[in-house]
């Protein structure tokens, strides 16, 4: 393609604190309407807004998570527009003076090059409250949920430097996992806690001009992201081969079609600064005392995870991604597991098995402890794999120990040689096409006769002693 | 109580606390002061039929310390001019020993100087705002309007201090046990060149006087500079405005107050609702407001940087003086024929400059030459020397009944 596309992204984000941004109603918008409210919120005449340190502590920490360097004036404005969702005529953000300027991501691109995404600001500002509309019935009517009204959000204005789908999305995955890591957010786009607008513009390559900017909004997943910028870089190219202009607008993308779609043109208010929240002034000691609790970051954890368990750097990006399941690895691994049979059995069985029962490593049954009993048992050739896998799925449904597990079942392994020499003894004498097989040179036969002695044993026999025993017999 | 002066009286007042240090004390206030069940219209369409679901942090403490809140007087419309204002009838009349108005511009000086009153703006930030529904957050205060500095100490001393519901309110208390602030028998005060350069003859000749009369009882009177001084108004306007534009804001018909009926969707019911609230002087206000906004953002930002200016420059007048000394009201114009901004402005320009810097400022009636005669005249103070400016006034006051 002749083009390349210069992106910036605007990240939302909203902060899991206990309470709302200016007063002390809970922050569950999800609640049944009108539930969380005060005089504040409602912004009813008289009232005063009365900013949460909390909401500072959780900012600042996202902030940090992202590289960002902090600023120690920090006030807030007033976004001025008019519209049912917004009791104050006015939304609190920060233009003047953000809370944050110049971090960075690090992603690796589509060639497996490193880069860096950088970060313009970071600013703090409330979300608006939710409309409803009811259209049934004789006379339609909206109705205003105020729940989510001062609900603390970061918005992270992203630097122009990404030029592909892809490196927007690894960008959002980067984001929103160091994001997660300081216990900020949960920033999920499907469930709404973290939403992406997308400024796209495109240059002939090797350019370095920037050309009029296209707002796209409305993606519900990181998957769609890619999607509606790729399509709007397209559409883009295809306006400019045919000698059209692009003009500066916002579209929305349809996730059902596929497709962008021009918006009405929205009413861009003034920001002015607010009298009545006071500048907030950070001090170095509170600072420093926030950083403090930052915990080691993805990038710091892959690199730990490589020298300290002798993990792939595939393998320990994937073990990182998460806190929670950075931590719930290495609690395993404290209980005497290999690290590597630990990363085998949460990558290839735990992650799957929680993924089918819609559970998260957090809140499982299957806590690092009994996963490590049931590997140590596995370990010490107590059981062999194919019965731990039965195991790990009673471990779901049972608070019984995975060793009581194995006695109540009898999953225990079969070591003992004269019971298993016994097994190999009949199925030899079963199969004596198999043995003339094994003996003409077809090394599949012993893979048959493992399998079948195997079967004799009800899957309990420790598959090693029985290769070797019947290696003697055949010898 | 007359029903030309309150709009809403108390039937049934909560017992006085006793032995608090205003016990006994009758206090009325306005309309956009939330006592909670009472009807708080602000004097506004906008706000028809609300009433305050809660008490403003200064009716408990006033409560709190045995004051009366007897009733409400009538005001101008979201407290922006004085034409309607009937708070300084209610002390004038004896209907209550103290009134509370909201100071924006001067109101309670200008209010008090037309009742031959003691009218009094504290410093900004020292009295909690929560449950004040104001215009113009960065300007406005509770004003106290008495017959004695005595009632308006004791208030203030009641009121002030630490609200955690109002966190624009200054770090700093007064301390009203401060051997400084007990009263003067001297004090240098100060007059400022320009503000004096705007008056007409008349007024020059009634100000001379009382410059004479206060050196006669022995101050000191220096005069002194405020380069900008004739930006106040300016500067007063575009920022009140403004601020006055998104407080207004809320007022969208949604939650409460007056909705037109029958709009075709939101924007219309917006249009008509607001279109039916606001009286002309507001609506002219706020699209002035709005129009700094929107159209000419730069004027504000140079009105906010004049602003941080100015205090700079009245705050190094107190470098030199203990207090300054200002005429209140300009010779002409009575209240009732204030019905346009520019007559506002030009009715409050001399008291508005302690609404743009923050700082405490009393209107003292005409104690030096007698009542009748005397239109008194306004001391201010630096930002938290409130209780030295109340004692002082008691001093004057003093000296006076005693040279009787």
């Amino acid at each position: 393609m002749k083009y390349e596309a210069v992106i910036g992204l605007e990240i939302h984000v909203q902060l899991n604190s206990d309470t709302k941004m200016f007063c002390d109603c809970p922050n569950r918008p999800g609640d049944e309407p009108n539930r969380n409210t005060c005089p504040i919120c409602l912004w009813l005449p008289g009232a005063i807004p009365r900013f949460s340190e909390e909401v500072l502590e959780k900012a600042t920490l996202a902030a940090l998570a992202l590289n960002c360097e902090i600023q120690e004036e920090n006030a807030f404005d007033q976004k001025v527009y008019y519209y049912p969702d917004l009791p104050k005529g006015f939304q609190l953000s920060q233009f003047h003076k953000p809370l944050a300027r110049h971090g960075w991501v690090d992603i690796v691109d589509e060639e497996g090059r490193p880069k860096k995404i950088g970060i313009h600001q970071v600013h703090m500002e409330e979300d608006v409250a939710k409309l409803v509309h009811e259209t049934e019935g004789r006379t339609p009517i909206s109705l205003v949920d105020f729940n989510r009204a001062g609900t603390p959000l970061v918005e992270i204005v992203s630097k122009p430097d990404i030029r592909t789908p892809y490196e927007a999305m690894e960008y959002i995955k980067a984001l929103r996992s160091q994001i997660r890591y300081v216990g900020s957010a949960e920033c999920s786009m499907e469930q709404g806690t973290m939403r992406v607008d997308a400024n796209i513009s495109i240059r002939p390559r090797g350019s370095d001009e920037f050309n009029t900017k296209v707002e796209v909004k409305n993606m519900n997943s990181v998957h769609n992201v890619g999607d509606a910028i790729a399509y709007e870089i397209t559409r883009q190219a295809e306006r400019v081969d045919a000698g059209e202009a692009i003009v500066l607008h916002t579209r929305l993308w349809d996730p059902d079609k596929r497709i962008t779609t021009a918006m009405r043109g929205k009413f861009e208010g003034p920001c002015v600064p607010d009298p009545s929240v006071p500048r907030i002034t950070i001090s170095e000691e509170w600072l420093h005392d926030v950083r403090s609790r930052l915990p080691e970051m993805p990038s710091q954890k892959v690199e730990r995870f490589i020298t300290q368990f002798g993990l792939t750097r595939d393998e320990a990006v994937l073990m990182s991604a998460e806190r929670d399941l950075s931590e719930y690895f290495e609690a395993v691994t404290a209980y005497a597991v290999s690290p590597r049979t630990a990363f085998h059995w949460i990558a290839t069985q735990l992650l799957p098995a929680l993924k089918e029962r819609d559970e998260t490593i957090a809140v499982t049954a299957v806590t690092p402890e009994r996963l490590a009993a049931l590997l140590a048992m596995l370990e010490g050739d107590k059981v062999n794999a194919r019965s731990a896998r039965d195991v790990l799925s009673k471990l779901f449904e049972s608070n019984d120990a995975p060793e009581a597990i194995v006695e109540q079942f009898g999953y225990a392994q079969v070591s003992d040689t004269s019971e298993l020499e016994g097994i190999v003894a009949t199925v030899l004498a079963d199969n004596p096409q198999a043995i003339d097989d094994f003996r003409s040179g077809n090394e599949k036969a012993l893979g048959f006769l493992i399998g079948q002695a195997m079967r004799a044993s009800r899957g309990k026999a420790n598959p090693k002693l029985i290769r070797d025993i019947l290696g003697q017999k055949l010898g | 109580m007359t029903r030309d002066i309150f709009i809403h009286v108390d039937q049934d007042p909560p017992a006085a606390v006793r032995g608090g240090s205003l016990e006994g004390l009758t206090v009325s206030i306005q309309p956009n002061m939330s006592v909670r069940g009472w009807p708080t219209e602000a004097g506004s369409v906008a706000l028809e039929r609300y009433v305050a679901l809660e008490d403003a942090t200064v009716i408990g403490r006033l409560r709190n310390a045995g004051a009366v809140i007897t009733g409400s007087t009538r005001m101008n419309e979201l407290g922006f001019g004085v034409a309607g204002d009937t708070a300084h009838r209610a002390v004038s009349d004896g209907a209550v020993n103290v009134a509370l108005v909201t100071d924006t511009m001067g109101e309670a000086r200008l209010s008090a100087a037309a009742a031959a009153l003691y009218g009094f703006k504290p410093s900004y930030g020292i009295v909690s705002r929560y449950g004040l529904i104001g215009l113009v957050p960065s300007m406005e205060s509770f004003g106290i309007i008495a017959k004695t500095p005595t009632d308006i100490g004791a208030v203030l001393q009641a009121i002030a201090g630490h609200d955690d519901r109002d966190f624009s309110m200054s770090p700093a208390t007064l301390d009203f046990n401060d051997p400084a602030s007990r009263p003067a028998t001297s004090a240098t005060i100060g007059i400022v060149r320009e503000a004096l350069e705007m008056l007409d003859p008349d007024e020059a000749r009634a100000f001379t006087a009382v410059v004479t009369r206060l050196e006669e009882t022995g101050m000191t009177v220096r005069e002194l500079s405020v380069e900008d001084y004739g930006l106040f108004p300016a500067v007063h306007t575009v920022v009140g405005s403004v601020e006055a534009s998104s407080s207004a804001g809320k007022y969208d018909s949604v939650r409460y107050g007056h909705r037109a009926p029958a709009s075709k969707n939101w924007n219309d019911m917006y249009l008509q609702s607001r279109a039916e609230s606001f009286g002309l002087m507001v609506k002219t206000y706020l699209f002035q407001g709005a129009y700094f906004q929107f159209e000419n953002y730069e004027a504000f930002e140079n009105a906010c940087r004049i602003r941080s200016r100015l205090v700079q420059q009245a705050d190094a007048l107190y470098k030199v003086a203990d207090f300054i000394l200002c005429p209140t009201l300009r010779n002409g114009m009575p209240p009732s024929d204030v019905c346009t901004v520019n007559d506002l402005y030009e009715f409050c320009a001399s008291a508005l400059p302690a609404n743009v810097t923050g700082h405490p400022a009393m209107h003292i009636p005409g104690v030096l030459f007698g009542r009748e005669t005397d239109p008194g005249f306004t001391l201010c103070a630096p930002h938290l020397g409130d209780v030295r400016l109340v004692s002082f006034a008691s001093y004057l006051m003093n000296v006076a009944e005693g040279a009787k």
